[in-house]
């Protein structure tokens, strides 16, 4: 009984110690790996506030409007952005690096998957961010065409642009990581052919109403009491 | 970026080879009124100054109606202007049509050019839609820098009262808040230019932006102004004219003005910022009163086209106005209309108004054409307050209105430069300082003409 006692105990020594010589090298050179790339995201990300003071680049959010995307106050600085993204790359680096450590077939899928995803989704992340800055842009152009042209519902023809443009985004996006893509190429269809259908009924059933509206305009611009204002600087 | 002279210009030059006066006439499709702008000019230089060489050039937009044949066969006859001494040489008289962006600009520069080519010892500009102008006009704009070392000449007209509103309300109270130069009409459009001015013109690199079309009479001023040229105004009496542009849309009109305002603002920010009031340019001519063509406004539509922004609007005018501005703003909104109250939108919160409108146009809160579009209903509302204030003075009352405006604009400079070198720059005003009441004014008996 002693004796079987001690091969178990042995035994579960001996599986320990494997496990401990296997894994604890690994474990302990991941943990380095994450904890250096910590300290390097920290020391990268304290240098660039330090150094980098982005000057052109803030010029370059503001100008294109992407400050305003994506912080509305119009605050975003590009070396907070430049610092936190090169934080956040070399602590994500860190991790995936740690993971590839242990050399598992889990963690080796993992990471492969991870890292062959990663460009799609980079092209993905600056697709939807191009799509939702275009969208913005150009609904709010319309917005304010619309309002100085006297055009009924502008707020609504406003948020027409934006969806469309957004939806446009999406399907391309999607395209891009494989994502349903059949899913949203048929919906992409059937709502263009909505809106399409929609327009021409609207024109149709409403043909007098728009043409009324650009008759009054075509008017109100012929009216020369109103012109003798405005053509005088 | 730099455009040549035309070949047909430049062969033109060389046959003429010299001449101390150029006139300009830009053009298109003004067959009707360029005749008798082009014979005034021509009285104009065989009157007064009938011992220099002049060349009257028409740069010409591609007009389809004959203006500039209308330019080579307007005649004048020189015993009607019982002319003291003989012109020493016939004035020569061309047309081109000029190359380039559409526009006023485009047309000037062609004008400038010519000037340059030929050594002219001063340039002068008119428009070829007036019906106003005189021979005396020609002198009052060249005099002064042939012969008293001016640089350039600003018209001074008498306006009607709701005439040249762009001007009254906008360019006018900021140019002479920035510049320090009290120059009433900035953007009127006929001007003497001397050829030291003409040469460093020439010289800018931005003739194919706003300056090409509408921007280019606050251009000229601007920078006559900031870089420390001499600049003086002349008094030319009325000016009748045509319509501009009909085809031009108001929106179009303010953000290409107010757009090249505001650039300019940007370009000499270290020239603005140094000073403090402002003084009178220098006026030449003998003012008299003249009768003026009426102007019927419709002030019910401004109203609307500011209830209808104030709406709408709110989004952009949340990145561009600060936030008492905007409460301001929409309180006047709210008030519109109960009661029978109008509009009255104050010296102040327009000063305001303005002011950051430069500011955001600067920092880029949105795209720039975008900010200067969302400007239209919050001018229309100051035109229509500007009219129902106005209604019942007379010309002297309203030019006082418009002094106090400019005043308002000055006192606002100190926190403008704060705003804009990125301070909080939050002037004193509170907003019932702002003028976020509404006036208990009845309905406007203008306002209801339709």
């Amino acid at each position: 009984m002693i004796e079987v006692m001690k091969k178990v105990l042995e035994s579960a020594v001996d599986r320990l110690q494997f496990q401990i010589t296997t894994y604890l090298p690994s474990l302990l050179a991941a943990l380095t790996l994450v904890l250096g790339a910590y300290l390097t995201a920290l020391f990268v990300r304290w240098l660039i506030y330090k150094i980098f003071k982005g000057l052109t680049i803030d010029k370059f959010l503001r100008q294109s409007g992407v400050a305003f995307l994506v912080d509305p106050s119009g605050r975003l600085r590009a070396t907070r952005l430049a610092a936190e993204s090169a934080y956040w790359c070399i602590l994500l680096g860190g991790v995936l690096l740690g993971l590839n450590v242990f050399g598992t077939d889990l963690t080796t899928q993992i990471v492969q998957g991870f890292v062959f995803l990663l460009p799609k989704l980079f092209v993905a992340g600056l697709i939807l961010l191009g799509g939702t800055w275009l969208g913005h842009y150009l609904g709010r152009s319309m917005l304010v065409w619309a309002v100085n042209e006297n055009f009924p519902t502008p707020r609504r023809l406003a948020t027409v642009v934006r969806i469309l443009i957004m939806f446009v985004a999406v399907v391309v996006a999607a395209d891009r990581l494989d994502f349903a893509k059949q899913v949203f190429l048929s919906a992409f269809i059937i709502i263009v052919g909505g809106v399409v259908l929609a327009g021409g009924l609207a024109i149709g059933l409403s043909g007098n109403g728009v043409r009324r509206f650009f008759e009054e305009k075509r008017e109100q611009s012929r009216e020369s009491n109103e012109r003798s204002l405005w053509s005088h600087l | 970026m730099a455009t040549s002279l035309p070949e047909e210009a430049r062969r033109a030059a060389d046959v003429i080879r010299r001449a101390d006066i150029v006139i300009g006439i830009p053009s298109y499709n003004n067959e009707r009124t360029i005749g008798h702008v082009v014979r005034a000019a021509y009285a104009g230089l065989a009157k007064y100054f009938p011992q220099l060489t002049a060349v009257v050039v028409n740069s010409d937009g591609g007009s389809t109606d004959g203006t500039q044949e209308a330019v080579l066969s307007a005649r004048v006859e020189a015993n009607s202007l019982m002319l003291l001494s003989t012109p020493l040489l016939a004035a020569h008289r061309l047309t081109f049509p000029y190359h380039g962006v559409p526009g006023k600009g485009s047309a000037f520069r062609l004008v400038f050019q010519m000037a340059e080519q030929l050594d002219a010892k001063v340039c002068a500009v008119v428009d070829s839609d007036l019906r106003s102008i005189t021979p005396e006009w020609i002198d009052l704009l060249i005099r002064p820098v042939l012969f008293a070392g001016f640089d350039f000449v600003a018209p001074y007209y008498q306006r009607h009262k709701y005439d040249g509103t762009i001007t009254n309300s906008i360019v006018y109270p900021l140019t002479r808040m920035l510049y320090g130069v009290s120059v009433r009409q900035p953007i009127g459009g006929e001007f003497g230019v001397s050829a030291r001015l003409v040469k460093r013109y020439l010289e800018r690199q931005d003739w194919e932006t706003d300056v090409a079309r509408f921007g280019i009479d606050i251009w000229m001023t601007t920078l006559a102004l900031a870089e420390g040229y001499r600049v003086c105004q002349s008094f030319l009496g009325a000016k009748l004219h045509d319509a501009k542009d009909p085809g031009s849309d108001l929106s179009a009109m303010l953000q290409q003005v107010v757009g090249s305002v505001f650039n300019l603002m940007e370009e000499y920010s270290p020239v603005w910022q140094k000073g403090s009031g402002s003084t009178p340019a220098e006026l030449f001519g003998f003012r008299f009163d003249v009768g003026l063509d009426p102007i019927h406004v419709n002030v019910h539509r401004m109203e609307d086209a500011f209830r209808r922004g104030c709406e709408e609007l709110g989004e952009v005018w949340e990145t561009v106005l600060e936030k008492k501005t905007l409460s301001a703003v929409r309180a006047l909104a709210a008030g519109l209309g109960k009661n029978g109250n109008g509009l009255h939108l104050s010296d102040e919160l327009w000063a305001e108004v303005v002011l950051e409108f430069a500011c955001a146009y600067r920092r880029r809160s949105l795209a720039r054409g975008m900010i200067l579009r969302s400007l239209t209903p919050l001018y229309l509302a100051r035109v229509a307050s500007f009219v129902r204030d106005t209604e019942n003075l007379v010309a002297s009352q309203v030019e006082d209105k418009i002094e106090q405006l400019c005043l308002t604009f000055e006192t606002f400079k100190p926190g403008l430069i704060a705003r804009w070198n990125g301070n909080s720059g939050q002037s004193e005003a509170s907003p019932v300082e702002l003028g976020a009441v509404v006036s208990a004014t009845n309905e406007s008996k203008i306002g209801g003409e339709k």
